[in-house]
Formats: C-alpha cells, structure tokens, sequence
C-alpha cells in the first residue's frame, strides 16, 4: 500500500511544510480560476496538470499540444516519487482531508473498495486508443476547477453542471472517507501507474519477497490489457449505439464527435468563456457518450466572429486552440431554410437573417420576375456561426436553423 | 365656347333624362367650374394668366433655357412638410396640434403615400418584445390613426391587445387620414409636386412647385422632408448617400373568399396572397429588381412589366381549378419604391446600435420588430437633422441609418414615428423661435410624451 498511513504520515517539520504547499496549492488554483476575473485563461492550468488528462487527451488527439505540456513535470516527478501530487499539491484531496475532520468517526472502508482508479485508467487509455478516453470528466483537478469556473458569470446550465462535480465528490467523501483518492480517483491511480516501473526495480533489488502482488508485472500487464479491451469495446459500443446520427453543434474548433465526448471534462470553462451564452449542457442530443458535453444553443445570441476565447481555455485540447482567422473557417454547422414559414419566401420583406449575416454568406434569391423571393446560403461562406437563427423573427421553430454536418 | 356649350347641353339633357337626380349637384358645381376663367389667350411669349405672365423656356442657341422670372407665393407658413405619406401625416398633425401654422404638400391625390397609394398596408414593426413582453412602439399620432380606423368595420386588423403588425384598408385609411389633417387645422396643397427650394445662403425658405397651375412657391420658416426620397434636402444641398433597393408593385386579388382554396392548393396554389380588413380581398407584394428609383426610364421600364406579370400570373390564377373567379382588382397607383437618397445626419443611427437596443439622450422615438420577437431601437434626433443646413428636417425613410438598418427604418411604422417627432420637433422651433437643431430635448420629449408618443 503506497499511501501507508493515511492519518498523520508525516512529521514534525516535514508536515508543516507539506501543510504550507497544500494550501499554497489550492490558494493558487482558486486563484487562477478566480470567478471575479472577466479573463478566464488561466482557468486552464489546473486540469492541464493532469498526467491523466494530459495523456489520454494525447492519445486520442494524436497531438501534443501546448496546454498539454504542463503535465509532463506532475509526469515525470510522479514517476520518482509515487503519488507525489496527491501528498503535496491535490487541491481536491485537501479538501477532501478538511471536511473528515467533521466525520472522524466513520470508519475507513477504502480497503474493501478494490482499485476502481487503475481500471479507469486502463480503460481510459484504451478508449484513447480510438479516439475517445471515455472517463476523462472524473479528473479530480478538472472537478474542482469546474466548481471554481461555475461562479463566474451568470447562472446558465452548464455553470451548475460543471460547478456540481466538486459538491458530489466531497459528499461521497463524507460517506465514504477516503475511497476516493485511494481507490477511484483516475489522477492518483494514473501516477501509481508511473511510478511502477520504478517501484519495480526498486523493491527487486531489494529482494524479491518485497514485490507484493500489485507490483509484479504480469498481473499490471494484464490489468491494462483487460483494461484497453474494455475501453476499445466500449467505445466502439458507444460508436454502434450512435449510428449515422448528425453530431450536435459543438463549439468551434471541437474535435471530431467521438473524440470529442471523450476528451470534453465537462469543466464548463468554455461556456464561462463564451460571451453570446450560446454554450449549453447537453442532455441527450449526443446519446450517453454526449452526455453534459457543451452543444451550441442560438436562441437568442450566435458564435461571434470576433470571439475565439472558447478554444483558449479548453484544459483538455478537446476544442483546439484556433486563432481567429481560423476559427471563422471551422464549421459549426450550415445555415438551412425552411421556405414553408420564411416570411421572406411568404411575401413580407424580412431580411433579419441576411443583414444579421457577419461572413455575407446569405443573399436574397428572385424568380418568377420578382413575385418569389427567398434566402439562400452560400455553402462556402457559411460556417454556421448561427447569427441568422438567432435573428429570425419565425416562431416557434425558426425558419433559418443551422444544422449539424452531415445532417442537410 | 362651342365645347362649352356642348358640355352644358349634355348635362341639361342628363338631368332631363332622370339620370340628374345623381348628378344634379354635380352638374350645378360642373356649371361653375366650365366657366371661362380668362379671356382668350392671345399668342405671346409672355402669356398672361390669372396670376400673372408665363415664361416658356426659350430654345436658344440650340439649348433649352429656363427664362428667369419671379415666382408667385401662394402660401407663408410656420411649417411647411413636403409628402404627404405616413411620415408627412403625422408630422403635419403633430405640427398643426401642437400650434404651428402648417402646410402640407403632397403630389398625388390622397395621402399616406406608400401605405395606400403603394398598397403595403401591412404596418409592420408597429410591436418590439421587452424582458418578452410585446410592447407596442408605435403609438402616437400613427397609433391614434389605426385606432380610429378599429372603429370602422373592415377597415383594420391585428390592431388589438396581443396582436402586432397591422394591416388596414387603403381606402379607410386614406379617409380617416383626410380627416385627421382636417381636424388639426393643416393647409393641404394636393396634386402638387415640389420641384426645387428656396434657399438663403445655408437657410431653406421654403419650396417651389409644380402643379396644373404652374410653377409656384410656398414660404416656410421650417421645412420637412418627408418626401422619402429626400427630394428637399437633395435641392437644397444637403449631404446624403444615394441606394438603389428593389422596386416592385403590389396588387390586390379580388374574389379571394370565393375560390376554392383546397382545390388551388391540391394545383400547386399554397398561397393567394396576404390579409386584408376585406376576407374578399389579398394583396400580393412583388418584390422586383433593385435599381434607382430617380431614373424615371426605370420607372417607366418598370410599371409596364410589372403590370404585365401581374396580369398575367392572375390569368394562370384564374386558369388553375377552384381560381376561375378570381380577378385582378387592382395593381398599386405608385411603384414600390423602398430607398434611394439617405441624409447625412449629424447622427448615423447604425444597425448595431439599433440591435443593442442602445439608448440615447435624444431619443424621440423608439423603432419596433419586424415580427415583434426583438428589442426596440430608439431613433435618436441627430438622424433627421441635416449637418450644416438651417429650418430643414427629414422624416420618413431618407432619415440618416446606415445599410443594413434601412430595411427597419423604411417601414411604415418607423415612419410614422419619426414623422411625428419630426413635426413635433419643427413646432416647438417656431413656438421657442430657435433653430430646429438648437430645439431643447427635454421640451421635445415632454411635448411628444403629452402627444402620446412611446420613448423606451
């Protein structure tokens, strides 16, 4: 058991210093996701430290972005020292430790509980094999950040789902003390993992005798096979369920579909950042693999073209970082007419939508000398920004609606 | 003398015949109005009329040359509005009942300009949706004018709580119109088409025009543009921007509630046209190419081939199962003209703004939602005052927007609103004797409230 001793492991000076950075660590993290600050870019350091988040979303991007940079330090001194971030930095685990001190009379079960952590990973891993890491929303640092983000702004639906994982995560704690960090949390599991190798060898050369079962190779090996079996087969699963169905709209820069319910933590950074609110929580419209991911909403605001902060502060890489001349490129959608209830094709000269229209990609199209008028999009301007829907003065199903790929 | 003669016979033998107990009114007025007015008019160049000699243009050196020559003025005014179509009505209203002397001059027949005579009917954006309630913004003068007409049976409908965009009958519109410009007291000159103004130095004093009786002036301490072709501020030299936008012209179907609607729809016919006060009547836009409404060979172009694709799509109507007795009852008197010249003002109210719903300190009017789903939009003063021209106001659809918030401030409701502060704006000039750009807001703005217009 690495995490020996879990009520007072330490001692003396070493204590009061381990107690100083813990605390300077989750004073630094809520400062950087501080919700009172209008800029919210810093908000994407604290899930980007996860070796877990940092791994798979590699993985499943096949891409090693900027953000994804800050997890190789946590990575390579977690390879040294065996769950180093969860003693000294695990703003979630300090947390955690706090609220115990009101429950100190329920008993430790985690003992019980068998590694739920390492099996996540091992699936986690899998699934990012395809594309998608399936368990990459139940980071810890990616909880707790979304708790933090979902103060900033007004009250919308993604701030309360992003903001409820932290809340969630502390009860269980006051339930179950202590079985989270120890035994389900993806983060501490994925360093466990990293430091093996050195375990490994080190408990060898100190006699074979001290290689307890957790160590030895072959079950490890096996457990991550199983593991990214399991994941492959759930992903793949997931892509069967889904079918040929349209994607939803995503924000812009968002991977493909699959890879992108997987890579998306839920943090609700990008609706924090999204100025319109157009970003919403989705509740089905992306199937169970979707669920929670953030989907494009133009009910009464669209993807302005001069706004690129969504991709900005995306800890995941799930949304890539485009700048702004290429953001305005990537499709969200296209613009579709419905000419049965157009007021402009019924006579009355509405041209909300085509004035509305940032990238003049909609234009009025007359026939029959005059007497048939309606819009039509220009596909290769179009790019689906929504400004039009959010215009259109048709209710209760807009006549101008972008619609996902694949689906016009 | 003989056409004379022949005429008086004809009517005396009408009345003999019995047809005179119709006509016999008109026969006594007829009478009058066949009396010689002058002696016989000898040949000159100078040829005298009753109010004074004519001077033909000379052709001269193989040019035509308009001789110089003084102008009769046949009417001095407070305030004189040029166009009598939703933004001159209400302007001339709010003018003449808030105590200025006003004049009103108008080139065809009867007012309300594009809403009758270009029989759009539908006044639409007359509602804007606040915190999603509908709010009406067009109220005032234009608003007590589509009130009075709910009293009249058929003459306008979705005017009521709940309901936004109006559509009224042209011809209870146009009375109720005459009546209310009776009411106020207004000095109406029709068929009068204003061709020039009269300017000293940067001041307007007032317009020349055309009309039977040749060229004429009226003098103005302030004039209005509401000529929605801002033909004024043009002749004067004002800044402003020139917009070619689609020209096209409406008709009216008549017969429509004894066609067969499931057997037209069941031949491809999904629609005969839009409401009307009249369930036997619909009108049908025609939107049409976009071209310059000043090039009077468009026009020409224009009204010809219009008309003829209006005919000819009723006669495939009236061809169609369930359309045979279907027929065309009317093509609009004006062309639908929607834009051409705009006012540089001293303030270009712009399409963002108006969709922010931005707020300003001299707003003096509020625009609404095409279909009522979105914010209104105040107008602020700056868009109908001209940059350094004096007594000069435009209303109407050349008020100073950009591009795209043309297709907003053309409306009919727009108009009537931004007429109505227009004419509000030029009273209380005369009344406080400043300058129509040196008006106080806050009087305006007290003086548009007490005359029930809608500010935000």
């Amino acid at each position: 058991m690495i995490l020996a001793s879990p009520t007072k492991p330490y001692h003396g000076a070493r204590r009061r210093w381990r107690a100083a950075l813990r605390w300077f660590v989750l004073v630094s993290a809520v400062a950087l996701a501080w919700p009172l600050r209008s800029d919210s870019v810093t908000s994407v350091l604290l899930p980007a430290l996860s070796p877990f988040v940092g791994i798979c979303s590699a993985l499943a991007t096949r891409a090693v972005g900027v953000i994804s940079l800050f997890a190789l330090p946590v990575i390579a001194l977690a390879a040294v020292f065996p769950r180093w971030f969860c003693h000294y930095a695990c703003p979630a685990g300090l947390l955690q430790e706090l609220l115990e001190r009101f429950h100190p009379a329920v008993a430790p079960v985690s003992s019980r509980v068998p590694p739920v952590g390492k099996w996540l990973v091992a699936v986690a891993l899998g699934g990012a094999c395809i594309g998608n890491p399936l368990f990459l929303w139940l980071d810890p640092l990616a909880l707790f950040n979304g708790f933090l983000t979902s103060w900033r702004g007004p009250l919308v639906a993604m701030n309360l789902v992003a903001g409820l994982g932290l809340p969630l995560l502390l009860l269980f704690n006051v339930f179950f003390p202590r079985v989270w960090c120890q035994r389900l949390c993806p983060l501490g599991a994925s360093q466990e993992l990293l430091a093996w190798p050195r375990q490994r060898l080190r408990r060898a050369a100190g006699g074979s005798n001290a290689v307890t079962r957790e160590l030895q190779g072959p079950l490890v090996a096996r457990r991550m096979f199983l593991g990214g079996c399991a994941g492959v087969a759930g992903v793949l699963a997931l892509n069967l369920a889904r079918g040929g169905t349209p994607s939803p709209l995503r924000p812009p820069g968002a991977l493909g579909e699959t890879q992108f319910t997987g890579v998306c933590l839920r943090c609700g950074n990008c609706a924090q950042a999204c100025p319109a609110r157009i970003i919403h929580p989705d509740f089905g419209a992306s199937g169970v693999a979707g669920f929670l991911s953030p989907v494009l909403r133009f009910d009464s605001d669209y993807c302005h073209e001069d706004c690129y902060r969504c991709g900005q502060v995306c800890p995941s890489g799930a949304l890539e970082r485009l700048p702004l001349e290429r953001k305005s490129l990537h499709l969200i959608g296209m613009a579709t007419v419905n000419l049965d209830t157009c007021l402009l094709v019924n006579g009355r000269e509405c041209t909300a939508c085509i004035r509305a229209c940032p990238y003049a990609a909609l234009s009025v199209q007359s026939a029959d000398g005059g007497f048939l008028n309606e819009p039509v999009v220009d596909r290769a301007k179009c790019n689906g920004c929504g400004a039009c829907e959010a215009v259109c003065p048709v209710r209760p199903e807009r006549s101008i609606r972008v619609s996902p790929h694949g689906s016009q | 003398m003989e056409t004379r003669l022949s005429r008086r016979d004809l009517l005396r033998l009408l009345s003999a015949a019995g047809l005179g107990a119709a006509f016999s009114r008109h026969a006594v007025a007829d009478e009058v109005g066949i009396a010689p007015v002058a002696a016989t008019v000898p040949e000159n160049k100078l040829i005298p009329t009753p109010d004074g000699p004519r001077y033909p243009a000379q052709w001269i050196g193989g040019k035509v040359i308009q001789p110089e020559r003084p102008l009769t003025v046949v009417n001095e005014t407070d305030v004189l509005v040029v166009g009598g179509g939703p933004a001159g009505f209400a302007a001339v209203v709010a003018s003449a009942r808030a105590g200025a002397k006003t004049t009103l001059v108008e080139r065809y027949g009867y007012f309300g300009g594009q809403w009758t005579g270009g029989l759009v009917l539908l006044v639409i954006s007359s509602h804007a949706r606040e915190n999603g309630q509908l709010v009406k913004v067009l109220r005032g003068i234009g608003d007590e004018l589509l009130e009075r007409l709910t009293r009249i049976d058929g003459a306008v409908v979705n005017q009521a709580p709940g309901k936004f965009n109006p559509t009224s009958d042209p011809e209870a519109t146009k009375f109720m119109m005459d009546e209310m410009i009776r009411e106020a007291g207004v000095k109406v000159f029709l068929h009068c088409w204003v061709a020039d103004v009269v300017m000293d130095g940067p001041v307007i004093r007032g317009v020349v025009f055309e009309s039977k009786a040749g060229r004429q002036a009226i003098l103005a301490k302030i004039v209005v543009d509401a000529t929605g072709d801002g033909d004024v501020f043009a002749a004067a030299g004002a800044e402003h921007e020139r917009r070619l936008h689609a020209i096209g012209l409406v008709h009216r179907v008549g017969n429509a509630d004894r066609a067969d609607r499931t057997r037209l729809a069941e031949a491809g016919v999904k629609s005969l046209g839009s409401v009307e006060p009249l369930s036997s009547v619909k009108w049908v836009n025609l939107r049409g190419p976009s071209t310059d409404c000043l090039d009077v060979g468009e026009l020409t172009r224009l009204e010809m081939e219009h008309r003829r694709a209006i005919w000819n799509r009723v006669q495939q109507l009236r061809k169609k199962p369930g359309g045979e007795e279907l027929f065309l009852l009317q093509t609009a008197p004006q062309l639908g003209v929607r834009m051409s010249r705009l006012l540089t003002g001293t303030h270009q109210l712009t399409y963002a703004e108006a969709r922010e719903g931005k707020k300003f300190a001299d707003t003096i009017a509020v625009g609404g939602a095409q279909n009522g789903q979105h914010r209104g939009w105040p107008i602020p003063y700056g868009v109908m005052l001209p940059k350094k021209l004096d007594n000069l106001l435009a209303a109407g659809r050349c008020v100073c927007v950009d591009e795209k918030l043309i297709e907003d401030s053309r409306l009919i409701a727009s108009c009537l609103t931004t007429g109505h502060a227009a004419g509000a704006a030029a009273a209380l000039a005369i009344q406080t004797g400043c300058r129509p750009r040196e008006v106080e807001i806050a009087r305006l703005q007290k003086l548009l409230l007490s005359q029930g217009a809608y500010l935000g």
